[in-house]
């Protein structure tokens, strides 16, 4: 897992660990977070009111923050900008039993970088950390070509090749062949999708999603590309078993 | 298929596009007809008055002229005791000498005049009776006005006339009329001018607590009237709308508050729950079906909150940005028609190109999102499904399948919550995706029907356009 590391953890995997800090008043939730955090291989640590959380956001070195809304002291979403002005930098993920499209709406007009709405699942918790934390280094990597063994995207042309063929996309399926390549090695959740792919913010309830992956995989799979392996119960898996490197990495 | 286009929801929307202009004068109607009455009242009062003094004049001068003529009478009877024709004919030559206003006139019994003020008998006048009191008056008309006059046949076959003026009176009566006529009129324009005054206060007064009910109903529930209230019904009718207003908005914070407690109270337990899901292994069939029992229950609930926050958000452009809806058509359309092509169904779209209206981005796709899941859910393989989006004074918007279309009997209750045809029993849902619908529609002005077609089932959706000032 030499590659997922480098992506996730960076220049800064040298020295120390991620830290990660976890704003929440019900200390079940926050231990069950905390546990995520540790699998990630970063360090959590825990606040349960707004202004501990603020003040901590401060001092503490943090690449995420993970923020509840309805909090002892206030709204967690209405704080980000106090987060801000505090100096943080650190990406913001709110987590919040305040879940409906309009309220995820707002929480990311108002600043948060993702938003995930109890309940959650752990899968789905840990695909977005890990998106979060790779956000930042990802650019370093942006180059015009991604490469994945036999697989090539060109991202300026916006074209797609399997052994030196052409594979004709649609946009749609170019922009979410794009995001799972930035995501490559880690599960991808259909709401991940849904939120960055179609910039649609609510559960439709039903797995149109699946329909174009399929459809995507199907024409890499047709020209020779096994690229996208979905992954049971929590989404999908892109370039795991390949053992090239992105092209600009 | 609704053979009504035009259900509930629809006409509670026409009261939101009547144009504002002519509201005023709607308003003003009923407090200027009170004015009218009241003047009309008041004009019929005094023109009441007016002729029955009219009448009481009239009678009082026609007495004062009969009693003159009753003295001339008795005057007369008098001499003719004393020394009968002779005493007669010197008095009336004396008095026609003198040139009276009366009337007078004696004649033998051959009809030739003895004395008199008069050349002639007058041809409509017979004598009747021989005594000297005012018994039989006759009225005629001589020259230029009217004249009262008595006329006997004395012994002897000697005719005397006597006879006073009306027209005095006519000519009192005349002024009196003209004088009212005047006043009549004057009175009117007074009474016109007193309820037009009296309208426009109240108007005035009215027209305060009119604004602050349409800046309500336009979703501004802190809007209060400014100032310090009198201490008449009008301002005991502006301290209750306060206390209403006060209740409403106290309600709707509630709710709000409210909705967002169940949300924390019901969320909270269920990540415990889900949290502990993931730490049981070797099950992962049971979890996966537990975790999409969650889902569910969690969708239901968005569902109804969101259906509740569209209801109460209803009629206030708060929150309502400029979006275009041929791009947010576009993507929606192009997430489900995978979906659709996948299942069989032969997909087209019409949309045209750049259609702005004010809308919630999130919930007009979530909208549409609804529509065409439900479209492409009770479709079969082969059929068609159309979405349609036109320019017009509204934009037109049109979802079209030529699916089995509602089950019989089924009209605008399917945008009820929880309304399920038996017939659907077996396929997925909890019949919140139309109540949503509607919701939103209406949050956003939009006028939701369901045409007649022949076949399948087609939503139609008007939407105020918004145009670019």
């Amino acid at each position: 897992m030499c590659l997922t590391r480098r992506l996730w953890c960076s220049e800064s995997a040298m020295t120390m660990t991620d830290r990660i800090l976890i704003i929440e008043d019900d200390p079940e939730i926050a231990a069950a977070v905390a546990n995520e955090v540790r699998a990630l291989g970063c360090e959590p640590s825990h606040r349960d009111t707004l202004d501990g959380g603020l003040t901590e956001s401060a001092s503490g070195d943090y690449r995420v923050i993970v923020l509840d809304r309805m909090l002892p002291g206030g709204d967690g979403v209405d704080a980000i900008a106090q987060i801000r002005a505090g100096g943080s930098r650190a990406m913001i993920l709110v987590l919040s039993a305040l879940g409906r499209a309009a309220e995820r709406v707002e929480g990311l007009e108002k600043g948060a970088d993702d938003y995930l709405p109890k309940p959650y699942e752990p899968e789905e918790l840990r695909a977005r950390l890990r998106a979060l934390l790779r956000r930042g280094t990802i650019q370093v990597a942006d180059n015009d070509l991604m490469a994945f063994g036999d697989l090539e995207i060109r991202l300026k042309a916006r074209t797609v090749h399997v052994r030196r063929s052409h594979v004709p996309v649609s946009p749609r399926e170019f922009a979410l062949l794009t995001f799972f390549a930035q995501n490559a090695g880690h599960v991808v959740t259909r709401m991940q999708l849904l939120e960055t792919v179609w910039n649609l913010h609510f559960d439709p309830g039903t797995n149109v999603v699946d329909v174009h992956v399929g459809r995507l995989r199907r024409k890499l799979e047709e020209a020779g590309a096994h690229v996208i392996r979905s992954v049971r119960g929590e989404g999908y898996l892109f370039a795991q078993s390949m053992a090239g490197e992105p092209g600009g990495g | 298929m609704a053979a009504d286009p035009e259900p509930r929801l629809v006409l509670r929307r026409t009261v939101f596009w009547r144009p504002v202009f002519w509201r005023p004068v709607l308003r003003a109607r009923a407090t200027l007809r009170l004015a009218g009455l009241m003047a009309a009242a008041v004009a019929v009062l005094s023109l009441g008055a007016m002729a029955l003094q009219y009448r009481l004049v009239a009678t009082r001068l026609t007495e004062a002229q009969k009693d003159l003529l009753s003295a001339d009478l008795s005057g007369l009877g008098a001499l003719y005791d004393q020394r009968r024709i002779i005493a007669l004919r010197q008095a009336i030559d004396y008095r026609a000498a003198s040139g009276g206003q009366e009337l007078l006139l004696l004649t033998d019994r051959h009809g030739r005049i003895l004395a008199g003020t008069e050349d002639r008998w007058p041809a409509d006048v017979a004598p009747q009776g021989a005594g000297f009191d005012l018994s039989t008056p006759q009225e005629i008309t001589r020259g230029t006005g009217r004249w009262l006059v008595v006329a006997r046949e004395l012994p002897g076959g000697f005719g005397l006339l006597a006879g006073r003026p009306l027209a005095p009176v006519d000519a009192t009566l005349a002024a009196l009329k003209r004088g009212m006529i005047g006043l009549a009129l004057a009175l009117l324009a007074a009474a016109a001018l007193v309820g037009w005054i009296a309208a426009r206060q109240v108007m005035g007064r009215i027209g305060r607590l009119n604004r602050l009910a349409d800046q309500v109903a336009a979703g501004d529930l802190e809007a209060r009237l400014p100032g310090p209230r009198k201490a008449d019904e009008f301002g005991l009718l502006e301290t209750h709308m306060h206390h209403m207003l006060d209740r409403i908005e106290s309600l709707n914070r509630a709710t709000h508050r409210l909705s967002d407690t169940i949300a924390h109270e019901m969320r909270t337990p269920l990540n415990r729950m889900a949290a502990r899901l993931s730490a049981i292994n070797g099950q992962e069939e049971t979890v996966s079906q537990l975790r999409e029992e969650m889902r569910g229950a969690i969708r239901i609930f968005d569902a109804l909150l969101d259906i509740s926050r569209a209801e109460a958000d209803h009629g206030s452009g708060g929150g309502l940005l400029p979006v275009n809806l041929s791009t947010l058509a576009e993507g929606v359309w192009e997430l489900y028609e995978a979906a659709a092509e996948e299942k069989g169904l032969i997909p087209v779209a019409d949309i045209a190109p750049g259609l702005m209206v004010l809308g919630d981005r999130t919930l007009i796709s979530q909208m549409l999102a609804n529509l065409l899941d439900n479209a492409i859910k009770y479709c079969a393989p082969g059929d068609r499904l159309r979405l349609t989006l036109s320019p017009g004074p509204l934009h037109l918007l049109e979802i079209a399948d030529s699916g089995p279309g509602l089950p019989k009997g089924m009209g605008d209750e399917i945008f009820e919550r929880f309304t399920r045809a038996d017939r659907d029993r077996g396929i997925r849902g909890h019949g919140l995706g139309l109540a949503l619908v509607r919701a939103i529609a209406m949050r956003h002005g939009a006028k939701l029907s369901l045409p007649a077609t022949g076949q399948g089932l087609t939503l139609r959706l008007e939407w105020p356009p918004l145009t670019s000032g």
